[in-house]
Order: structure tokens, then sequence, then C-alpha cells
């Protein structure tokens, strides 16, 4: 099944849309026996797992078990050895596919990566402008709209180097939504943050998950994986150690797993 | 004409230093154009992926850098017609000479700007659903134009500078006029004094142009 990619200008619509409207009756993605390697490293072994458009799915584990490598995978910026991942039914084997791909799943990286040449509101529309065909006038009208979502609508002429941490994340989640993807992918975003910027970037989160918007994030926030999560993947070595719901993650499954009770130990949780 | 008139500078001279720094800035500011364009082109292509196509550009780039512009030009002014039917006049050669080493020079800037994108641009580009051309086009060349401008400015300034070399083929550049004036009043220092003050002038707006941009077009990632 693919989705038919539009400029829809009703945008607020589009919340909606990433809530699960598309891919009910299929996996919107499918990871399929993926193995990844970096040279004699396997950071992902024959990993399976399914993705629904919906809800918030948390990504846990130690630093270096593949977690953010799958995300990679997912949006094509790594390349898979074995196995295939099929988002909406399109390989990222497939280089014509990478495109639609990207599209449907939108990505936040760890370090903020605003485009330094322009400012906030340039950051959100460029893309849907260059990309999406769509009109500057209703690409600016949007990017309030995020920038409000977001609570920076007052930052819109700001350069990237005016704003904090915090603030360029939030930003950087404004411009993934810009581009309607059907998911965002997060990829530690508030690791590079302080206490007080963190708490700001996951209250965003927080109330886009309250709105339905479709998220696989990996954190290490677990106060955000215990108020927002609706399923908890944990990863070790490469491999899937529990696919649960958060509540069962945190209350039966830590106590029968050895291993995610001390990783939680070690965390402090 | 007295001996007198003879020794010192005339309203003619003044003229003659007006139209030789026409020559400097006409043959600097063609081989520059050219030598900017091809450089370009030779930085971009020593950006790609592919190791054999990304090592193409230093079979010129090399040799250009690794070796005196005065040797360059001597060898495409008085070598080339040893070796072949190419008899190049004055001012071609001094342009194809400045030209091949400005473009030899701002491959390398190109290279070096496009390389100090850091590699989380392109994937912020990529991740949004630009292609690579679009990647490189809406993100990482606007930046790294920002990266070369001060840079290539102080390119430009060396080889304003560097085309005084002209004058060793014949070509009545300030250099050349500087030694005919100073042979004929016998007053070098004030001669060659001029012909410094028209370089500085020449050169200090480009000169405080590159410090103003860089300040204006710096930023940090």
């Amino acid at each position: 099944m693919y989705i038919q990619r539009t400029t829809n200008d009703n945008y607020e619509s589009l919340i909606h849309d990433i809530t699960g409207k598309v891919g009910k009756e299929m996996a919107m993605i499918e990871v399929k026996n993926v193995t990844k390697s970096f040279g004699t490293l396997t950071v992902l072994k024959n990993f399976n797992v399914e993705f629904n458009q919906e809800g918030v799915t948390v990504l846990l584990g130690p630093s270096g078990t593949g977690k953010s490598t799958l995300l990679r995978c997912i949006n094509g910026l790594e390349t898979v050895d074995e196995g295939d991942i099929l988002v909406n039914g399109r390989s990222v084997k497939e280089k014509k596919n990478l495109r639609d791909i990207r599209l449907d799943c939108g990505m936040v990286f760890q370090r903020t990566v605003l485009f330094p040449h322009l400012n906030v509101m340039q950051n959100l529309t460029m893309s849907p402008v260059k990309l999406l065909k769509m009109d500057k006038a209703k690409a600016e009208e949007k990017a309030i709209y995020y920038l409000k979502k977001v609570g920076l609508e007052s930052k819109a002429k700001a350069l990237h180097n005016e704003l904090s941490g915090g603030e360029q994340q939030r930003i950087a989640i404004a411009r993934a939504l810009m581009m309607n993807p059907k998911a965002l992918l997060l990829d530690e975003i508030t690791s590079a943050l302080d206490p007080e910027m963190t708490s700001e970037v996951l209250k965003i989160l927080e109330n886009l998950a309250a709105e339905g918007v479709c998220m696989l994030c990996v954190t290490h926030e677990m106060q955000f994986a215990k108020h927002a999560a609706s399923r908890i993947i944990f990863m070790d070595k490469g491999s899937m150690e529990a696919d649960v719901t958060a509540e069962e993650f945190f209350s039966t499954v830590r106590k029968e797993n050895e291993r995610i009770a001390k990783f939680l130990n070690f965390i402090g949780e | 004409m007295s001996f007198y008139d003879y020794a010192n500078l005339t309203g003619n001279d003044a003229m003659q230093f007006l139209r030789a720094a026409g020559v400097t800035l006409y043959i600097t500011i063609v081989s520059l154009l050219i030598g900017s364009i091809l450089g370009i082109a030779l930085g971009i292509v020593r950006c790609s992926k592919n190791k054999a196509v990304s090592a193409l550009p230093l079979i010129l780039i090399e040799p250009l850098r690794n070796s005196p512009l005065v040797t360059q030009l001597f060898l495409i002014y008085y070598g080339l017609p040893m070796v072949s039917s190419i008899m190049l006049d004055p001012y071609p050669a001094a342009i194809l000479a400045i030209s091949l080493n400005t473009a030899a020079f701002m491959a390398v800037l190109v290279h070096n700007s496009i390389s100090a994108v850091p590699q989380g641009q392109w994937e912020a580009g990529l991740a949004l659903g630009h292609s690579s051309a679009s990647t490189f086009i809406h993100v990482i060349a606007r930046q790294a134009f920002r990266l070369l401008i001060p840079q290539a400015i102080t390119l430009y300034i060396s080889q304003l500078q560097c085309s005084s070399l002209v004058a060793l083929i014949g070509i009545m550049d300030l250099t050349k006029l500087g030694q005919n004036l100073a042979l004929r009043t016998l007053k070098p220092f004030m001669i060659y004094g001029i012909v410094f003050l028209i370089y500085y002038i020449l050169s200090s707006p480009l000169s405080k142009l590159a410090r103003d941009l860089e300040k204006k077009l710096s930023f940090n990632y």
C-alpha cells in the first residue's frame, strides 16, 4: 500500500493524519531479519520488529546496542547488510524509495542540526517549498502553527545561534512536522541538553504524544517513557530483550528480567 | 626635452600609471574569473564519493600548487612553442597561467569549504526528504559558499600581487612600468614607492572586504 503525499493545506488535519488513519491493515514499518555491522562490530543481529502508526514507542537499552542504528536504518541513513526494512511497503534498499520513506518518517537527531545559514522560519519552510512545492505564504502560515505548538512563535526570525539547545531541538521537531510525516523518529534528542532544556523538549513531546502523534524514540528519559510511551522495546547487544507496554515494562518485566532490572537500577530508575 | 625633464615624472607618466594599473586589473580580473569557474568545478569534482573521480582534479591541482607561478608562466609562454605549434601572445599566456594557478588554489578552497560543512547537515537535509543533489544545492553549497568567500578574497588579493610577474614576459603592467620609469628617472625609491602605493590601493579594499565578510558570514555549528 502506497500513501499519496500531498501538500495538504489543512495542516491541522495532519496531526490527525499522523495518528493512525493510514496503514492500519499493515505495519507501517517492518524490520525484517536486519543485520548491520560496522567493521567487525555487529550492532543489529537478525533484528525483527514491526511498528504501527500509533502512539509512542520508546527504544531503551544500554549505549551501543543498536537503537540509534535501527532508527538510521529505517530512515535510510545507514544501509542494512542483511534483511530488509519496509516503510509503508517500500524497501529502504531501493534508492528510489528513500525520498518517500524519509518524508514518511521525519527524523530529529541527538545533535541539533538546524541549517545555520537560514533563520528559524526559513529552516521550517525551505523543505516544504522546495520538495512539496507548497506555496511560500502557506508554508509560513503552517510554520507559525507549528512554532506555536512548540512554544516558539516569537523566534521566527531568530538565527540558530540566538537559540538555546532546547529551543533548537524544539525547532527541529517543528521542522520535521512541517513535512507531514506519518511518524517521527527521535534519536536521543535530549541527551545533549541540560535538565532544564530537557524538560522543555519533553513537555513538547508529551503534548504531541497526547495529540496522538506517532513517535519512535530512542531515549534514556525514563519519566518520559513512563508517561508518554505506549510501547517499550528493550534492546541489548543488537537483539530485542523485551517488547511490551510501558506499564508491563516498569512493573512485571523489570522484576522478571535480570538484564532489564540491572539496566534500570544502573540509570537510577 | 632636458635631462631634468627626462629624470622627472610628467603628466604623461601619470597617465601611463593609470593605463598600467588598468592592465594589471584587466589581467587579474579576467584570470580570476576564469580561474574561479574552473576551480569551483574542480573543487566540486574533488568532493565526489567515487575515489577515482575525486582524484582526477589532482592531476591538475598538485603540479600547479607545487610549482612557482613564474615557472608556469615561462612554461606556457616560452616552453609551449618549443613542443607544439601553440605560440601564445603575452596577454593570453599571462591570463592562462594565472587562471590555471588560481583554479588550482580555488579548487582546494572549494573542497575544504564543502568538507568543512558537518556531516550532520547532509543527514538533516536527507532526513527531510531532499535528494543528495538537492541537499547539496539548498543546504551544503550555501554554507560552503559562506565559508569560501573570505578565503577566496584572500586568494584574489594574493593573485593580484602575483600578477606583477607578467612583467617578466614584457606586458606593460604596473611593475613593468615601474621598472622602465625607475631606469629612466634613476629614482627607484620614488617610482617603486608609487607602484607599491597603487598595489596597496587596489588590494586594501579587498582585504577589508574579506575581514568584514568573515565576520558577517561566519557561523558556529
